[in-house]
């Protein structure tokens, strides 16, 4: 039977048993109409509230001035324009710092404390997962805690250490807090455990690489999703964190900084307010676009322990 | 009569029952020790042992030494700068604040000067008002009623999303984005959440913490203003409006979870499916007794994350209630609130930790 079949059927029944076997899988979880009915409902609504303020937020950044005075709000645009975004740097202008040093210090400080957060916490959950250092259970528990443990405890005694250091006022003061946080060294060290045989590094070893060689060629390129997930979360933090009191000198304040003052100049800036959020959430997005199909594959080594 | 008793117990013991068993005790530690002690000499030495405990005469000990002194030296280059941060950043802070807890602090130029109080601060927190019991109280009933809602609510968004249809990746997205988006200052202009709900005092300075409070005119989509424009009544105005932002707070909490259950999910074997298929399981007997035991673990790594992102949120009542206190220059009292406000956190955790381990954990292992 088979062999009388000509090339073209093959193919044809091919793709239909693929079909059917996509329509069954499909099945596993919507077997029913109704319940065929629900889940899109669900999916559908849930996704309306996750995405409207995205949604309403960009809207918003291209609406000529009388529509966007108009009550109440609307959540369409007629005649689009991109004029909030080119009044955005004359706005600042009263500023004294022109709005792209300020976008110049929050790459440069996302960027600059991300790398820095990856690589020492990546040594470091290096150590604790594939070395025998003395005390890296007692170190690995402390991790843990600090978990759990938010910055608001923290914050006095922290802003003497920085007062101490004196790294007020510098961009150290962005950076320098940012690196040591334990999210990273919990998230590669569970990584690192699974993902990395300790057979591969005696080979590695055995071939005289040195620690060094070892971690950077050998370990870090087989957790390459554990470290790009790690930098989308660090970047997103960082690029949306305020500065606190530790800066005062205007020309080293970041971009969040210069959003709220926009922000506060009044309802006739709401476009324009609007036109630098929509600007801010760009550079996480495309980390993320970068990053994207590492997330869940991390998530699944780090989460089952 | 008691003394005597006891003597006589004493004298039977040593006398009749316990005599050579503790005499061999004794004989078997003191052996033990002295192995031990040899071994010890062993190490010390400068000498190489092969298998029979002769000494290898012409063998450099210090080399075969200095390989391993030398590994473990060189993870600590690897550990020190995160280590130094960790002491520096998380141990120091950590520990003066547990002091300023118990102390009465007043700031000088580059430290605290602080005076042990003992438990003081915390009776004046205690005796002075109830807001704080009440904040306590409150924040624990929020998260006691959010919680189930959104582990519920993402499980059943992961399932789904997990389950094979057309634009899969691009309702994955949209689950993810506010994830990636919404910190800081972005979801404060997203939401309006800023100006609104008390004050968000980051510690900053005067001027960005004024900016923050005044986000409120920027033009985030804001709740209230769009069911005024319904001209509804105003009760309902109002209950709408608080419902609906509840439900904005939900759904933009979901997202981590979300990924954490589709990656646990995705770990489940296909094969216990088609096995269950096989036997003639329903959907719900599928979930039941495959889907939910298997991602047992996820499950209470989901719990434990939404507990503390739900009780660690700036706009929570204690940490607001403790701000306070911090601009009143009470640093102790600010301290001694936010530690037992933690200390709180951390029974609960553990009580979940061990309750859900202890029963559904080790029904489904």
């Amino acid at each position: 039977m088979e062999a009388t079949m000509s090339k073209a059927d093959a193919r044809r029944l091919k793709k239909l048993k693929l079909k059917a076997a996509k329509r069954d899988q499909y099945k596993r979880f919507t077997r029913t109409k109704s319940g065929n009915f629900f889940y899109t409902f669900f999916l559908i609504l849930f996704g309306m509230f996750s995405v409207l303020p995205m949604y309403y937020c960009i809207i918003t950044s291209f609406k000529p001035l009388d529509e966007l005075l108009v009550f109440p709000p609307r959540f369409y645009v007629i005649s689009p324009t991109v004029e909030s975004y080119l009044t955005l740097p004359s706005l600042l202008d009263n500023l004294a710092v022109p709005l792209s040093r300020y976008a110049f210090n929050s790459i440069f400080v996302s960027v600059v404390a991300t790398f820095l957060h990856v690589m020492v916490g990546s040594a470091a959950a290096y150590v604790l997962a594939k070395t025998n250092i003395p005390g890296k259970k007692i170190i690995f528990t402390i991790v843990q805690m600090s978990l759990l443990y938010n910055s608001y405890t923290l914050e006095i005694p922290r802003y003497i250490i920085y007062a101490n250091m004196g790294i007020f006022d510098t961009y150290w003061a962005y950076i320098l807090p940012a690196i040591p946080s334990s999210m990273g060294v919990f998230l590669m060290k569970q990584f690192m455990d699974t993902n990395i045989p300790d057979a591969l590094i005696e080979a590695a070893k055995i071939d005289g690489a040195g620690s060094f060689r070892t971690f950077w060629s050998i370990a870090m390129p087989n957790v390459k999703p554990a470290w790009l997930t790690l930098t989308l979360f660090s970047f997103r933090d960082l690029w949306a964190a305020a500065p606190g009191s530790t800066i005062f000198s205007e020309e080293l304040k970041t971009l969040p900084f210069a959003a709220s003052t926009i922000a506060q100049s009044g309802i006739a800036r709401q476009g324009c307010a609007m036109a630098v959020t929509v600007i801010m959430m760009i550079p996480p997005i495309l980390v993320y676009l970068v990053t994207q199909s590492s997330v869940t594959q991390t998530m699944s080594s780090s989460g089952i322990k | 009569m008691k003394k005597d008793k006891n003597v006589e117990l004493e004298a039977n013991t040593t006398e009749e029952r316990k005599p050579t068993l503790s005499e061999i005790l004794k004989a078997e530690e003191a052996e033990l020790k002295a192995q031990k002690k040899a071994e010890k000499a062993k190490r010390k030495a400068k000498y190489a042992y092969d298998i029979n405990g002769n000494i290898i005469p012409d063998l450099d000990v210090k080399h075969v030494k200095g390989i391993e002194s030398k590994k473990s030296w060189y993870g600590f280059y690897f550990i020190l700068p995160w280590l130094i941060g960790l002491v520096l950043f998380f141990l120091i802070p950590l520990i003066s604040s547990l002091t300023y807890a118990f102390s009465d602090v007043t700031p000088e130029p580059g430290y605290m000067d602080t005076t042990w109080v003992g438990l003081e601060n915390y009776r004046y927190i205690f005796d002075s008002s109830d807001t704080y019991q009440k904040a306590l109280l409150g924040s624990i009933g929020d998260f006691v009623l959010q919680l189930p809602i959104i582990v519920i609510i993402s499980l059943i968004l992961a399932l789904i999303l997990n389950s094979n249809f057309k634009g899969r990746t691009f309702f994955r997205g949209v689950f993810f984005v506010p994830v990636i988006v919404a910190a800081g200052v972005i979801m404060g202009l997203l939401t309006q959440s800023y100006g609104e709900n008390g004050p968000i005092i980051q510690l900053s300075s005067t001027v960005a913490a004024d900016a923050y409070s005044t986000v409120g005119t920027g033009g985030g989509l804001d709740v209230t203003e769009l069911l005024t424009s319904l001209e509804l009544p105003a009760d309902i105005t109002e209950q709408l409006s608080s419902l609906i932002t509840d439900i904005f707070n939900t759904i933009w909490s979901c997202g981590i979870p979300v990924v954490l259950f589709i990656a646990g999910l995705q770990t489940i074997p296909a094969q216990l499916y088609e096995a269950s298929k096989v036997e003639g399981a329903t959907t719900w007997e599928e979930f039941w007794y495959i889907t939910l035991p298997s991602i047992g673990q996820t499950l209470l790594l989901v719990i434990i994350f939404t507990l503390i992102e739900l009780l660690t949120k700036s706009d929570n009542e204690v940490i607001n209630l403790a701000y306070a206190q911090i601009t009143n220059v009470e640093y102790g009292l600010s301290s001694a609130m936010l530690w037992l406000f933690f200390a709180i956190i951390g029974v609960i955790t553990g009580l979940i930790i061990l309750i859900f381990s202890k029963t559904c954990l080790k029904r489904w292992e």
